[in-house]
C-alpha cells in the first residue's frame, strides 16, 4: 500500500566524522465521515445539510537544508458530500479536491512538545451541483492560494501507550479563486467570455478554515489515528455569497517510513530526525 | 516554563484571530422562515434580484409585491398561497417563469393562448405526405410534391449529430429549396439550435449577443457578449438554396433564438406569424419549503441588438396565417405560401 519514499539519508563528505541524518517520511492514509452544511446562492438561497465522506493521504519530513528546524508537509484530500434542503425534496452535491503543502519552521517550547508555523500553497477544486437547476446546476470552486499554517504536536504517553496528540490549522491568507458573474451562466462562459472569473482573494472575500485535531496511538511499527477534521469555507464575490462546512471523524493508519538504498549502508551514527514523532 | 508560557499565549492569541477572523469572515446568508410570509418574501426577493426584464416590459415590482402581499395571511393552505403566488409571477407575462409545487406548476399562457394556433401536424402528415415522411429522431422530413424540401424540427430539447443533417440534407439535393418547419417547437438548448444553424452557413457568424445580471438591481447588467456560430465543419452538408422557416406563436425560447439566427442570413425567409419570444434564459432557484422557481435572467438579443422577448416578426410581406375553412378542408395554408416562395423563387 505505502509507495517508497525517496531517500531520506544525507551524508556528509568521507574526509569528515559523518553523521548520517535520516529523515523519515511521517505519512497518514485516512478516511474521514461526517456532516456537510451547503449555501451557495447562485443555486440557492436555502442551506443544505447532508453527510460528507472523504479520504485523505498526509506525509510530514524534515527538510533536508536544515532538518531540526524546519519541515514540509503535504496534505491532499477527496471528499464527496450529499446535502439535502430544508424539506428534503432537493439534492445538493458537493465533490472535490484539495491539495496543501507547506514548510513550518518548529521549535521544541517543552518535552514533547512542538510547535510549527509557516506558510504553503493550497490548491482547492471542487463542483456544488444542485439537481433541480436548469441552466444554473453547478458552482464550480477552485482556488489557488497562499496560506498560513501550523501545528502543535504532543508526544506523551497514556500508561505504556504512546501517543501523539496533534492539531493542525491552515488558513489561506491571499491568492485567487474562481467567481463568475452575478447572474452569469456558465454556458457564457462556455461560449469564451473569461472576464473576471479569477478573482484575487483576502480574507473579506475569502475565508478558509482547514483544521484537524488527532491522536496517533502508536500500536507497533504502524499507528492507528482517531481524530477530527474540518473545513470551513466562506466566499463573496459578486453578491454570491457561498458557505461550505464539513465536521468529519477521522480513522486511519501512519506511521514513519524510510527508503534505504541496498547498495549504501546506513552508518552506524545515524541519526534521525523525526518530523512528527518522538 | 517561561518559554511555554510565551507560546502558550503566542498560540492563544492566533486562535483568537483566526476565530475572531472566521466570525467576521462569514458572509451573510439569505435567511427566509419556512411560512406563508417567508416564502412570499423569498419568491419576491429571487424575483426582483434575479429577473431581468422589468424596465423593458415596465413592470414596477415593488408595487406588484405589495399588492399580493396584502394577499398572504398566516396559515393559509399551500394551494392558496400558490395561487397567490402564481399570479404575482403572470405579472411578469413570461413564458420562462415558472413556480413548481408538488401539485402544480404555473405557467403563463397568455404569450401564445391570445393567438391563433396556426398549425395543425396532421394536415401535413396526411394531406402532404399521406404518411409517406420520413422520421430521424424527433426530426421528420421528405419532399413535397412541388419539389421543395420539408423539414419538421419539432424541439431544440434534443439534436441531431451533424451527419445524422447531412442525411437529410442530402435527401433535398434534387430539391430547389427548403422549408424548416419549426411551428409549436418551444425551445430546448441554444447550442442545438446553433448545431443546426451552422448547416446554413459559409462562414462564422455572430449569431446573437448574451448579457447577464451584475448585481441584484433591476438595471445591473453586463456587457453583451458576441455568441459566435461557426459553419459545421469540412466533408459536412452546407444549405446555400433558398429557405423558408415556418413560425408561428407557438415558436418559443431557443427557436425563436434560431428564427432570429436564420433570419439574417440572405438566402432564408421567415413566414408565418409573430414567434413566442422568451428570449431570457432562465436560472433556477428555490424557496423555503421546497417549491422551485424558474425565470428569465440572462437576455440573448439578436445580431443587431434587438430584444426578441416579444417576439421575432416574420420577413416582410411573409406574414401568414392558417386559414380555417382551408385547413378545415386538409390545407395548411402557411405551407402552401412557403412553397409557392420557394418556387417563385425558383423560377426567376
Amino acid at each position: 500500500m505505502m509507495a517508497a519514499f525517496i531517500a531520506a539519508a544525507s551524508s556528509l563528505s568521507a574526509s569528515e566524522p559523518e553523521e548520517t541524518l535520516l529523515r523519515p517520511v511521517t505519512a497518514a492514509y485516512t478516511i474521514e465521515a461526517g456532516s456537510s452544511h451547503l449555501a451557495d446562492t447562485y443555486l440557492s438561497p436555502i442551506r443544505y445539510t447532508g453527510w460528507s465522506l472523504g479520504a485523505g493521504y498526509s506525509r510530514m519530513q524534515a527538510m533536508k537544508f536544515s532538518p531540526e528546524k524546519w519541515v514540509m508537509a503535504f496534505d491532499t484530500r477527496v471528499a464527496a458530500e450529499r446535502t439535502l434542503n430544508r424539506v428534503g425534496n432537493a439534492t445538493m452535491w458537493y465533490w472535490g479536491l484539495d491539495l496543501h503543502w507547506a514548510m513550518m519552521r518548529r521549535v521544541r517550547p517543552a518535552s514533547g512538545i512542538t510547535v510549527g508555523f509557516g506558510a504553503g500553497a493550497g490548491l482547492k477544486a471542487g463542483c456544488l451541483y444542485s439537481q433541480r437547476n436548469g441552466n444554473n446546476p453547478a458552482s464550480a470552486k477552485a482556488a489557488l492560494t497562499i496560506d498560513l499554517t501550523g501545528y502543535v504536536a504532543w508526544n506523551t504517553r497514556v500508561g505504556r501507550l504512546p501517543l501523539t496528540l496533534t492539531y493542525r490549522p491552515s488558513i489561506p491568507l491571499t491568492g485567487v479563486f474562481f467567481a463568475p458573474d452575478y447572474g452569469e451562466l456558465y454556458y457564457e462562459i462556455y461560449l469564451g467570455n473569461h472576464s473576471g472569473l479569477a478573482r484575487m482573494a483576502w480574507w473579506g472575500n475569502y475565508f478558509a478554515l482547514d483544521h484537524m485535531m488527532a491522536v496517533d496511538l502508536h500500536l507497533g511499527t504502524t499507528s492507528l489515528r482517531i481524530g477530527y477534521s474540518g473545513q470551513f469555507l466562506s466566499t463573496k464575490a459578486s453578491d454570491i455569497t457561498s458557505r461550505m462546512a464539513r465536521h468529519c471523524a477521522v480513522v486511519g493508519v501512519t506511521g514513519e517510513w524510510l527508503s534505504v538504498s541496498p547498495r549504501k549502508k546506513i552508518s552506524p551514527k545515524a541519526r534521525m530526525i523525526h518530523a512528527l514523532y518522538e | 516554563m517561561h518559554f511555554m508560557n510565551k507560546y502558550t499565549v503566542s498560540a492563544i492569541a492566533a486562535a483568537s484571530v483566526a476565530v475572531a477572523s472566521m466570525m467576521s469572515a462569514c458572509h451573510e446568508l439569505p435567511d427566509y422562515d419556512n411560512s406563508a410570509e417567508g416564502n412570499f418574501d423569498a419568491l419576491w426577493t429571487l424575483v426582483d434580484e434575479h429577473y431581468c426584464f422589468f424596465a423593458d416590459k415596465d413592470i414596477d415590482w415593488k408595487e406588484t409585491g405589495d399588492m399580493y402581499r396584502s394577499q398572504i395571511r398566516p396559515g393559509m393552505s399551500s394551494k392558496s398561497l400558490f395561487a397567490v403566488m402564481s399570479a404575482m409571477l403572470d405579472e411578469l407575462r413570461d413564458g420562462h417563469v415558472n413556480l413548481s409545487a408538488p401539485f402544480a406548476t404555473s405557467y403563463y399562457r397568455k404569450w401564445w393562448s391570445d393567438y391563433p394556433h396556426n398549425y395543425d401536424e396532421r394536415i401535413i402528415q396526411q394531406n402532404y405526405f399521406d404518411f409517406g415522411y420520413t422520421s430521424l429522431g424527433m426530426a421528420d422530413y421528405g419532399v413535397l410534391l412541388a419539389n421543395v424540401g420539408y423539414l419538421r424540427w419539432p424541439t431544440f430539447d434534443s439534436s441531431l449529430g451533424p451527419g445524422n443533417i447531412d442525411h437529410i440534407l442530402a435527401s433535398f439535393s434534387m430539391t430547389c429549396g427548403l422549408i424548416i418547419d419549426i411551428r409549436d417547437n418551444g425551445g430546448g438548448q441554444v447550442s442545438n439550435a446553433n448545431d443546426l444553424v451552422a448547416h446554413f452557413i459559409t462562414e462564422t457568424i455572430t449569431g446573437g449577443y448574451i448579457y447577464h445580471k451584475s448585481g441584484p438591481g433591476h438595471n445591473d447588467f453586463s456587457e453583451p457578449y458576441p455568441v459566435k456560430i461557426e459553419p459545421v465543419g469540412n466533408g459536412h452538408v452546407v444549405w446555400t438554396k433558398p429557405v423558408v422557416v415556418l413560425t408561428n406563436r407557438g415558436t418559443f425560447s431557443a427557436a425563436n433564438y434560431f428564427t432570429a439566427v436564420m433570419k439574417q442570413l440572405p438566402n432564408v425567409t421567415v413566414a408565418g406569424s409573430v414567434t413566442g419570444g422568451g428570449c431570457g434564459m432562465p436560472v433556477s432557484y428555490e424557496l423555503p419549503n421546497g417549491w422551485g422557481i424558474r425565470l428569465s435572467s440572462s437576455p440573448l438579443i439578436d445580431s443587431q441588438g434587438n430584444l426578441t422577448e416579444n417576439g421575432v416578426s416574420p420577413t416582410e410581406g411573409c406574414d401568414v396565417a392558417m386559414d380555417p375553412m382551408a385547413a378545415f378542408n386538409g390545407r395548411d395554408t402557411m405551407l402552401d405560401f412557403a412553397i409557392d416562395y420557394i418556387v417563385a423563387l425558383a423560377s426567376r
